[in-house]
């Protein structure tokens, strides 16, 4: 049977192709967009090595250390909603609404979809301030509070940011732990519920615990997409007003195409993937103690 | 739909009494569902109402949308804003653009995925889980990690001025996650059924076309529609390999749109989003009913 | 249309050549290295940014008229995207052989200067001879170019501008305010108008210049003509004492609340538009602004519209008479796609450019040699440019592509108090340090 299973011919043909377009397009380029690190210049001008000049200047680029914070800040903060709405919403789904659940979910789902620019748009002119007031700020007047200049400032920007963001995916995040609770068997909750258990405690000891896997890949799905964060912020603020909305990918998106600038562009990318993998790694390393999977 | 709420509530009605059922009791019921309905009323406002909001601000001259409240109905209901979008927005060639660069990556996508997951996860070789691992790794590689370089290098072939490099940059970054997922999918089917399916003298590629792809039809179209959203609304690669007017795509598109008209044109600004909106609903109604029927069907295989 | 066909059925094979071409490179790893030559337009592109509003109506006009030939042979296409985004696109674009025939660039002259030392620009002096037009512009917009752009006569001055304050006169002669001639005078004056119920200035800080351009204006009367070019020749650093005063005097205006609320997110047109619907008492612009005076935009009438100069800060070094003055950020046409029917329009639009822009109330650096009835605020501008006895640069005209990025986008954040006048100056200084 191994011989079957074995087939060389077949792990050729099956596996070749994909495992070539990924090393050429993403292994290579990683490797190269490292040794880019020590060169300065860009594709006009050519490329010229200047050692670890990148790296000292990275630690000491201000901006730099407010594009870390702001990433950090927003992939966890939206990480959070994502996963903890997403499951609210797939519990509603799964346990209150069942079967006429189609339409709300379907609903909500919706936003994902959208392209984001178009979104970021919509939600400028919701949030607008100037030269008259937008949807949420026509409300905030109307219950007796006075308007915000929401993206005048960091902090409020921030929160539109966040805002939009959740908006935008956690129909999605529904959807995901959703099919992740259509896995537990019927008959195991409604056993549990003839002994005689009551909704809280069954939600803690059956569902909680079987829906974990579910969770756990969301919770990697969300920080991946959340770490690498950039349609959204450049449509929505440009990493405005001043650099208080600035992620690290926009940092480094200007500084390769805007400040021409490839090898510090590289720099900047290379934070952002080791930020990537220790993330990845401390997931890993945390499911393994809780998930016994 | 109140009615269907209603059954719905009865029969997830945790109690199990088989008694009649008192005044009270009746009234019971209805409280507890309260909160329930609070909750989906809340989700489909704050869902569609943006969307409505849109809508009717589409069709409002400036001034209109200037002088009046936004959320109240236009005075003058202008669809010719419609029109001057679709002009200005060249909202036709970024459709297109945006379907000519997403639709190929996705079908090399799902073939090469699923079939280097099912090699994977089904086949037994030396190096396997390091080849897997490999993929894995790829899930977290940020894309800025890769544009650079290829930037670089498509511009020294000559090829940044075609649809190439959007198309091969997301058909590579979509492959760690799908080869991941379409392994995990095929490690809940019995190696046994494709040992059984080469007695009869069929290779193991022919066991994967016959049997291991049609199995994973609704494992393949939920990895498609995951992958197409990630692709249709990206924006980095497309404002670095796509910044022709010719190559650009919907977001592209849309984010100079809104630059050519500023505060002044909010009519065609909001008409250009809406008929992209309108675009994808068709496709997404289209698309959610194969969602729907796939998360179904694993239901009942479950 | 033809290519296309073609280059799609060769994709498959383009693919995997593609690939094996990518392995090949990534093993020599070589760099440098310009791409093929652009195939050739049907079609006169027009990449501009989208806040200039005033060149397209004047290029349509010679399109429908004394052009019509070149239209009907190479139609006019003009495509707009941000300001801010303009220069980067324009670096991909150039990278990608993907340049339009024609194109704004240089939003940071360094960056237009670079363009040109990379051999992308068209030498104006050469093909405008050529065509026989090159005494269509005039000199001193080209001794503008040439002080800018490194040296060349390598862009041309759709817009010749000299900028200062337009303010609503019918609002100044109602509540009985004199136009100021200092700073002291123009601070007294914002207090009064504010104390009347008006914005007294009308600012965008989304787009952020401006705002710098009023810290770079008190800068030039404090210091005199040469503050900047100190700066970009390192005599001088932005953080100096004497330096961060310009900022602190603007950042005061907005403490004030000169500005209005919301300044940070007013866009460019909501701000044109806060003065031209009478809102607003004063705004400090371009000359290009006439083109909106002049629209059906302009609520307040075009009458009710004057021009003053920046004003003198008392003990400063600089004169009142100095203009800031530029090219706009100008057009250019590419060397890749310079064909035959490219030369046509070209020598065509240099030829009548000047006229038709003066018939609609613009003010350019092309020749007009037909008397044209312009309306008085137009006739005062370019009264005031034909007398103005020297000119000077703006803010961020010698900066590097970053500085000029941060410059504009904190330049909000000064006037909100957000950041400290020094915070402002150091981030700008720190960026001209790296360059």
């Amino acid at each position: 049977m191994k011989s079957v299973l074995g087939d060389r011919k077949a792990i050729t043909l099956l596996l070749t192709p994909a495992l070539v377009v990924y090393t050429l397009i993403i292994l290579v380029p990683v490797l190269w967009s490292f040794g880019l690190t020590f060169f300065t210049g860009n594709v006009l001008s050519g490329f010229e090595f200047n050692g670890i000049e990148n790296f000292t200047r990275l630690w000491g680029d201000q901006y730099v250390h407010d594009a870390f914070w702001f990433t950090v800040r927003y992939a966890l903060l939206v990480t959070l909603f994502q996963v903890v709405l997403g499951y609210g919403l797939a519990l509603l789904y799964h346990f209150v609404l069942r079967k006429s659940s189609v339409l709300v979910r379907t609903l909500v789902f919706f936003p994902v979809v959208l392209p984001t620019v178009a979104i970021s748009i919509l939600y400028q002119k919701l949030f607008q301030s100037a030269p008259s007031d937008g949807l949420v700020n026509e409300l905030l007047v109307n219950v007796g509070l006075s308007s915000v200049d929401w993206l005048g400032s960091g902090a409020t920007a921030f929160v539109v940011v966040v805002i939009m963001d959740v908006w935008r995916s956690v129909g999605f995040y529904g959807v995901l732990v959703f099919s992740g609770l259509l896995d537990i068997p019927d008959d195991i909750i409604e056993s549990a519920r003839i002994d005689g258990a009551k909704t809280f405690s069954l939600f803690r000891h059956i569902v909680l615990p079987m829906s974990l896997p579910i969770l756990f890949a969301s919770f990697i799905f969300s920080i991946n997409g959340t770490i690498k964060v950039f349609d959204s912020v450049f449509a929505l603020t440009g990493g405005g007003p001043g650099n208080s909305t600035t992620p690290l990918t926009l940092y480094m998106y200007r500084t390769a195409f805007q400040y021409s600038d490839f090898g510090y562009g590289s720099t900047i990318a290379l934070l952002l993937t080791i930020m990537s993998l220790i993330v990845t790694l401390i997931i890993f390393r945390s499911s393994r103690r809780d998930n016994t999977v | 739909m109140t009615n269907t709420l209603e059954t719905t509530a009865v029969s997830t009605s945790l109690r199990f009494e088989p008694h009649r059922r008192t005044p009270w009791d009746r009234a019971k019921h209805v409280l507890r569902r309260v909160p329930a309905w609070l909750t989906i009323t809340f989700l489909i406002v704050v869902t569609a109402y943006p969307l409505f909001w849109m809508f009717i601000n589409s069709l409002k001259s400036n001034s209109d949308f200037l002088s009046n409240p936004s959320y109240a109905f236009p005075e003058v209901w202008q669809w010719e804003n419609y029109a001057i979008a679709w002009e200005t927005g060249n909202l036709a060639t970024t459709i297109t653009n945006s379907m000519i660069v997403t639709f190929p990556s996705l079908l090399l996508i799902v073939i090469l995925g699923s079939a280097a997951g099912y090699a994977l996860e089904v086949l037994v070789f030396k190096g396997r889980a390091g080849v897997l691992l490999l993929f894995l790794a790829g899930i977290m590689i940020p894309l800025q990690m890769i544009v650079l370089p290829l930037f670089n290098a498509f511009y020294q072939l000559g090829i940044n001025n075609s649809y190439l490099p959007m198309i091969l940059i997301y058909t590579a970054s979509g492959l760690p996650l799908t080869v991941f997922m379409m392994a995990t999918y095929f490690r809940a089917i019995p190696r046994e059924i494709f040992e059984a399916a080469t007695l009869d003298g069929a290779s193991m590629i022919r066991a994967f076309f016959a049997i291991g792809f049609p199995m994973m039809r609704n494992a393949v179209v939920t990895v498609a529609i995951v992958q197409f959203f990630l692709i249709w609304n990206d924006l980095l690669i497309a404002l670095i390999f796509g910044g022709k007017r010719d190559l650009n795509t919907i977001q592209v598109g849309l984010l100079n749109f809104s630059g050519e008209y500023g505060a002044i044109n909010y009519g065609p600004l909001f008409a250009a989003i809406c008929i992209t909106v309108v675009g994808i609903l068709v496709l997404y109604l289209f698309l959610n009913q194969r969602i729907m029927k796939g998360l179904a069907a694993g239901a009942v295989k479950g | 249309m033809f290519t296309a066909e073609r280059r799609r059925l060769r994709k498959p094979m383009l693919a995997t050549a593609a690939l094996v071409g990518t392995g090949a490179l990534v093993l020599t790893g070589c760099a440098g290295g310009g791409g093929s030559a652009g195939s050739d337009p049907d079609a006169l592109e027009f990449l501009k940014n989208a806040e200039n509003t005033t060149t397209e109506p004047v290029l349509r006009a010679l399109a429908d008229s004394v052009c019509s030939d070149q239209e009907a042979a190479m139609p006019l296409e003009v495509n707009s995207i941000p300001q801010a985004e303009l220069d980067a696109q324009v670096q991909l674009l150039a990278t990608q052989d993907g340049l339009p025939p024609m194109f704004s660039a240089g939003g940071n002259p360094a960056e237009g200067a670079k363009l040109w030392d990379a051999g992308y620009l068209l030498d104006f002096d050469e093909a405008l001879t050529d065509l026989g037009v090159r005494d269509k512009v005039a000199e001193g917009a080209v001794s503008t170019i040439e002080k800018l752009y490194g040296g060349a006569f390598n862009f041309l001055p759709f817009q010749y501008n000299i900028e200062g304050i337009f303010y609503n006169t019918a609002m100044f002669e109602e509540n009985g305010w004199a136009v100021p001639e200092t700073w002291d005078d123009l601070v007294a004056l914002a207090d009064d108008v504010e104390a009347a119920g008006y914005t007294p200035f009308a600012a965008s800080g989304e787009q952020g210049w401006p705002l710098t351009r009023l810290v770079s204006g008190y800068l030039f009367r404090s210091l005199g003509p040469d503050a900047l070019q100190k700066v970009a020749d390192g005599e001088a650093k932005l953080t100096d004492p004497e330096y961060i005063e310009g900022a602190a005097a603007i950042a005061d205006l907005g403490a004030a609340g000169y500005f209005g609320d919301n300044v940070t997110s007013l866009d460019y047109d909501a701000a044109t538009n806060e003065f031209l619907t009478g809102n607003a008492a004063m705004i400090y612009m371009g000359s290009w602004l006439l083109g909106n005076i002049n629209s059906d935009a302009n609520q307040i009438g075009a009458d009710s519209v004057g021009f003053m100069k920046f004003p003198a800060v008392s003990g400063g070094a600089g004169s009142i008479d100095e203009y800031p003055s530029n090219v706009g950020l100008p057009a250019t046409f590419g060397a890749n796609t310079y064909t035959d029917g490219v030369a046509d329009w070209l020598g065509c639009i240099v030829e009548n450019y000047g006229n038709e822009a003066l018939q609609q109330g613009q003010i350019t650096g092309f020749i007009a040699d037909e008397p044209a009835d312009l309306p008085a605020i137009s006739q005062t501008v370019a009264d005031e440019i034909a007398t103005a006895t020297d000119s000077v640069l703006w803010f961020e005209a010698l900066f590097n592509a970053k500085a000029s990025n941060i410059s504009s986008t904190n330049a909000a954040l000064l006037v909100t108090g957000q950041i400290t006048p020094e915070e402002f100056m150091t981030l700008v200084q720190d960026a001209l340090d790296e360059g």
